[in-house]
């Protein structure tokens, strides 16, 4: 009863169907705009089988291989169709997972099945081609397959750091917890980023050394308590105060005549200028007894951080441990000591020093964006989950259901800020984090420039936008 | 000479022959190398071109250290251009330049990896063809050989053409890049071409003079070309390797990527040879998993019983070809890794356990995969054979142990995670599965699924054969033994690993492996042995196997490519923003790192589109099919590959 050309009119028959159905019920979907573009892209193959499917009906009709012949096209069409969909939700989502592309590669691997599945079928009806089509089906199951599941696994895009220093900013002339907040960028790649996991900077000092208390670090010393622990450090016999000449590594001095670190701040500004002079024990390069450090001098390629860079590095260490850092002046003397003029990176802007690359800290819009693009430029969606703007998943920070949210905040007895209504609180959020600290999220992973990255024009259109959002309720449109 | 007999003069001169071959095919290197030495500097003495007088006002000669080699030499070259984003540097299209060259490198790679590995096979195996006694096993690998060269033919002319479209991709999409590259790598690249021609012409001559010189001395001379002709594609593949490696680990210039005219040190840099070796293992088994998908295809669609068990033993030694080049690979790997760490740890750290990590853990799954896959198709084997029936019972307990290897392979580490799933955990690890995440466990693991291959491999030698030498008893209670302990001493040290602090742990790899390759040579030589003069149960039925055990091969293939994909990126990504390491930064808006996701789907398009062409090539193959293969009757006896049954 159900042979297979039956079972074959049947299944088309559905799948035609459902696709009615999609395009009748659902006119905006994601599936019938899909559709669409498939139709747009492919519709010229269509039209071929469409006509050869008229004409073995209607143009050839003593043959007594009508029936099979058109029933072999609508097949063939069932598996144009498919394939051009595939086709279309890969051009749809095929994107460089730039900030604001349309979008999502994820959804790729998807294309790979619709076309394994339209192979399997077609090579059931088309004998000639089975064994290709079959195997062809068989190769787009095992690569959607491996596709897939480098789409499950954790997502993370690095993005090269700036093309130069912080050219522009004078690192002396900056209050002590902006410098720091610099240094804090140049370790971990954003301000606040010294909590999350796998955050890197452009230093790249995360890739070996730990950074938190207790934290088990195998590659190179942990730098917690750093500061302290360089007064102890030099006090080491093998670290030889008095007479540098005297050390068992394989370099001896920074530079002949460098003599050796008297301060913390100077064994810190040693250790970037020449990590061979003094390795912690059990962290040298394998086989050469600590004689050798794997570690690369910060202020050449591939680091190549400038004495400004440095120094802000060298403020985030004191400062995070409440330490009082250490004077520009005396870090930059420390640097000075250790690395002779010659040798010195050049500061942004001078010959031979590359291109200066944006300004860190001006502002990323002009407030004339839409505000999905001015979420999308500010890195909101990166961290948080916005209703209504494309990518905005974010699962690092809470929600942003600010209608819904607000008002309970602000009643809460831990609200500690100054905000009596909705926009207040969303412009409290944004300009001090810190002020309220949703739970469980920890504190200071919002970075706090947004002050200065925002102006009052962007600031009012993500506070209006997050002003109408309810949980539970459809998301306003975007103009 | 008089008592030379025939065969040694044959012998001789086709040895003769040969050497002139190769002397007349490499003149245009030795022709090239003063000149490249140079590389245009002051050197008269060693240059062809005639001395130019220095004016005496001249300024001196400007000398610059070597980046890698520290050694002093004079600047001969402008320093690496600092690029731009804007057209003069990055001319594009609409769309990211970086995939399209990504597209245009990988295809050129495949087939090129393709067409240098099968000549290889064809050279061993015409060899076999000619050194055999038996006239009709003689006959059966030539034809052997021909299939292979046939296809192999079809394919050197894509990879012309695709290495045509790359260079137009590098010139428009890249010109600044690569003018620096071409700056460098001049003689290199002439050479390059001069030697693309020699190995054109010879492949020609070898493949159209198959019939011609079928018999006697002119049969040497035939096996001598292919020869000629695997040298000639290793020297090649090695200077296109000379140009990655550069831009991995840049020597022969200065810290402003001036050159310094020393192109020996340009050409070999330190990663160079570790990538040339790991290269020509990998193109083996990439070869042999391409060839094994095309006698599954001509399997498939065969129409009698003798082409099926022609393509059913092809597709066996294809299969076994790249299995036994999968074998090495891992060592060869981790080679490159180690100079990679004495390069740059930094590198080093990106590659293993840093942005990049993720991507081998996909390695690590399509590893287990491939082996979970020979498994199979060796068990799907068994059916040939009359008499294998008594060891089906066993596949089910193997079953066990390797998928439960395989999930303690495929256990990541850690996790990226985010703060409040971290707390969730409470850790980095899982309070359970996180055990199983630790290299003890994995080093188990991996070396249980080897050691248990081994034990199907085995298994198979012996489907339909009883050993009748004396020491038999003895031999297989050795091999028991042997196998019990070494799944104890593996599974035990695993075990033991966690008791033990890292530092220590880390040399248990050592017993481990030593156990799981002594298991390989000992018990498949030992077996080898035992087997001769075996008694047979029944013959085996080449052609008699099941249509899944084809499909083995077909993932066997479809993941090589997915692999090589996959270390192809890794390899060129950990340059992460710079062109030429350290050298040259990219500037373009594409500098950054693509997510996982990303590059995992594009590897499948590559996969995909070079196995869409070469299905197309497959087919254009079997149109030009001239002879029928060698008939051989169901059941007849066929060679084997060397230890087999």
């Amino acid at each position: 009863m159900f042979n297979a050309k039956r079972m074959g009119f049947i299944t088309a028959a559905i799948i035609a169907g459902a696709i009615a159905a999609v395009l009748a019920i659902l006119p905006d979907s994601g599936a019938t705009q899909l559709m669409r573009n498939a139709l747009a892209i492919g519709w010229p193959g269509g039209l071929v089988i469409v006509t050869l499917m008229l004409y073995f009906q209607f143009g050839r009709a003593k043959d007594p291989n009508r029936g099979q012949l058109v029933f072999r096209s609508i097949i063939g069409l069932l598996g144009y169709a498919m394939f051009f969909i595939a086709i279309a939700n890969y051009a749809t989502n095929f994107n460089d997972e730039s900030f604001g592309a349309p979008g999502e590669p994820r959804f790729l691997p998807v294309s790979l099945v619709m076309i394994t599945v339209s192979c399997f079928t077609m090579a059931m009806y088309f004998k000639g081609l089975r064994v290709l089509l079959q195997l062809g089906g068989f190769m787009f199951f095992v690569s959607s397959c491996l596709a897939g599941f480098g789409n499950w696994l954790p997502q993370v895009k690095a993005d090269p750091p700036p093309a130069e220093a912080e050219g522009g900013q004078n690192v002396k002339e900056m209050s002590v917890q902006d410098r720091a907040d610099m240094g804090e960028k140049i370790i971990f790649g954003a301000v606040g980023a010294s909590n999350t996991q796998g955050a890197i900077g452009k230093g790249q000092c995360p890739l070996c050394h730990g950074f938190q208390k207790g934290f088990l670090s195998e590659r190179a010393p942990n730098l917690f308590g750093v500061p302290k622990r360089a007064l102890e450090q030099m006090k080491d016999v093998k670290y030889s105060q008095k007479d540098a000449s005297k050390r068992d590594t394989a370099q001896k001095e920074a530079c002949p005549g460098c003599g050796t670190a008297s301060t913390a701040v100077e064994y810190i500004a040693e250790s970037h200028a020449c990590p061979n002079c003094y390795v912690v024990a059990g962290f040298g390069v394998k086989g050469t007894n600590d004689k050798e450090s794997p570690m690369p001098v910060i202020h050449k390629s591939p680091i190549g951080l400038s004495i400004d860079e440095m120094i802000a590095v060298d403020t985030w260490l004191f400062a995070r441990e409440g330490e009082e850092p250490p004077s520009p002046e005396d870090i930059e003397n420390a640097y000075k000591k250790f690395i002779p003029e010659a040798d010195r990176p050049k500061p942004a802007g001078a010959p031979g020093a590359g291109p200066a690359g944006p300004v860190p800290g001006a502002p990323v819009v002009t407030g004339d964006e839409p505000v999905n693009e001015i979420f999308t430029k500010a890195l909101c969606f990166a961290c948080h989950n916005i209703p209504g703007i494309p990518g905005a998943v974010g699962a690092v920070g809470p929600k942003l259901v600010e209608r819904t949210n607000a008002p309970g905040r602000i009643k809460d007895p831990a609200y500690k800020g100054k905000a009596t209504s909705v926009r207040e609180y969303i412009m409290e959020s944004i300009i001090t984090p810190s002020a309220y600290v949703v739970k469980p999220y920890p504190d200071n992973i919002m970075p706090k420039d947004f002050g200065k990255k925002l102006n009052a024009a962007a600031l009012n259109k993500i506070i209006d936008y997050l002003a109408q959002l309810e949980e539970g309720k459809e998301p306003p449109k975007i103009k | 000479m008089a008592t030379l007999n025939k065969q040694a003069q044959k012998k001789i001169w086709a040895f003769l022959a040969l050497g002139t071959f190769v002397g007349l095919l490499l003149l245009p290197l030795f022709l090239s190398l003063p000149a490249g030495a140079s590389g245009g500097a002051p050197a008269p003495a060693a240059s062809t071109a005639p001395p130019v007088a220095q004016p005496a006002d001249a300024k001196p000669v400007e000398k610059s250290r070597d980046i890698w080699y520290k050694t002093e030499g004079p600047v001969v070259g402008a320093p690496a251009p600092k690029t731009t984003d804007g057209p003069k540097d990055y001319p594009r299209y609409n769309f990211e330049s970086r995939v399209l060259l990504w597209v245009a490198n990988q295809q050129h790679l495949y087939y090129g990896s393709f067409v240098l590995a099968v000549p290889i096979f064809c050279m061993v195996i015409e060899y076999l063809g000619i050194i055999t006694k038996d006239k009709a096993l003689a006959r059966k690998y030539d034809q052997l050989a021909y299939d292979f060269i046939k296809i192999s033919l079809t394919a050197y002319s894509l990879t012309a053409i695709l290495g045509g479209i790359l260079v137009f991709t590098y010139l428009t999409l890249y010109p600044t890049f690569f003018g620096y590259l071409a700056s460098i790598f001049r003689p290199v690249m002439h050479t390059y071409a001069l030697l693309f021609v020699a190995e054109s012409g010879t492949l020609y001559i070898y493949y159209y003079g198959w019939d011609r010189m079928r018999e006697g001395f002119l049969k040497w001379v035939h096996v001598s070309m292919s020869v000629v002709l695997n040298m000639i594609g290793t020297v090649l593949m090695m200077l296109a390797n000379s140009w990655i490696a550069f831009m991995q680990s840049p020597a022969g210039v200065d810290d402003q990527g001036r050159y310094l005219g020393n192109i020996w040190h340009v050409i070999h840099t330190t990663l160079w040879n570790p990538i040339n070796v790991h290269r020509i293992i990998g193109n083996m088994a990439f070869g042999g998993g391409v060839v094994a998908a095309y006698a599954a295809y001509r399997f498939l669609t065969a129409k009698t019983d003798e082409e099926r068990a022609h393509y059913d033993w092809m597709g066996y030694v294809a299969m076994f070809i790249g299995v036994c080049f999968l074998i090495p690979l891992p060592f060869a790997g981790y080679w490159l890794m180690r100079e990679v760490y004495a390069y740059r740890q930094q590198m080093g750290i990106t590659l293993m356990g840093g942005l990049l990590a993720w991507l081998f853990i996909i390695q690590a799954v399509m590893i287990g995969s491939l082996f979970l896959t020979t498994n199979y198709y060796l068990w799907q084997g068994l059916e040939r054979m009359r008499g294998a029936e008594r060891y089906q019972k066993y596949i089910k307990y193997m079953v066990f142990v390797l998928i439960t290897c395989f999930i303690v392979w495929l256990t990541p580490h850690t996790m990226v995670m985010t703060p409040g799933e971290l707390k969730a955990m409470g850790g980095q690890q899982h309070p359970v599965l996180g055990n199983y995440g630790v290299m003890s466990a994995k080093n188990g693991a991996i070396n249980t699924i080897i050691t248990t291959t081994v034990l199907s491999f085995i298994m198979y030698q012996r489907g339909n054969k009883v050993p009748t030498v004396k020491w038999a008893p003895m031999g297989n209670a050795f091999l028991f033994g042997m196998f019990t302990v070494a799944y104890i001493n593996i599974i035990g040290l695993a075990i033991y690993g966690y008791y033990i602090p890292a530092n220590v742990r880390v040399g248990l790899s050592v017993p481990q492996v030593a156990t799981t390759l002594s298991c390989l040579f000992i018990g498949v030589l030992l077996n080898s042995i035992m087997l001769k003069g075996a008694k047979e149960l029944g013959p085996t039925a080449w052609g008699q196997v099941s249509v899944r055990s084809q499909y083995a091969l077909i993932m066997l293939a479809t993941a090589f490519t997915w692999m090589m994909g996959l270390m192809g990126y890794i390899r060129s990504s950990v340059r992460l923003f710079w062109h030429v390491n350290e050298i040259m930064r990219d500037n373009s808006p594409w500098a950054f790192t693509h997510t996982i996701g990303f590059a995992a789907n594009m590897i499948s398009f590559n996969v995909l589109f070079f196995w869409i062409t070469i299905l197309f090539v497959f087919w254009l193959g079997s149109l030009g099919i001239k002879k029928a293969p060698v008939a051989a009757s169901v059941g007849q006896k066929v060679p084997v590959p060397a230890g087999s049954h």
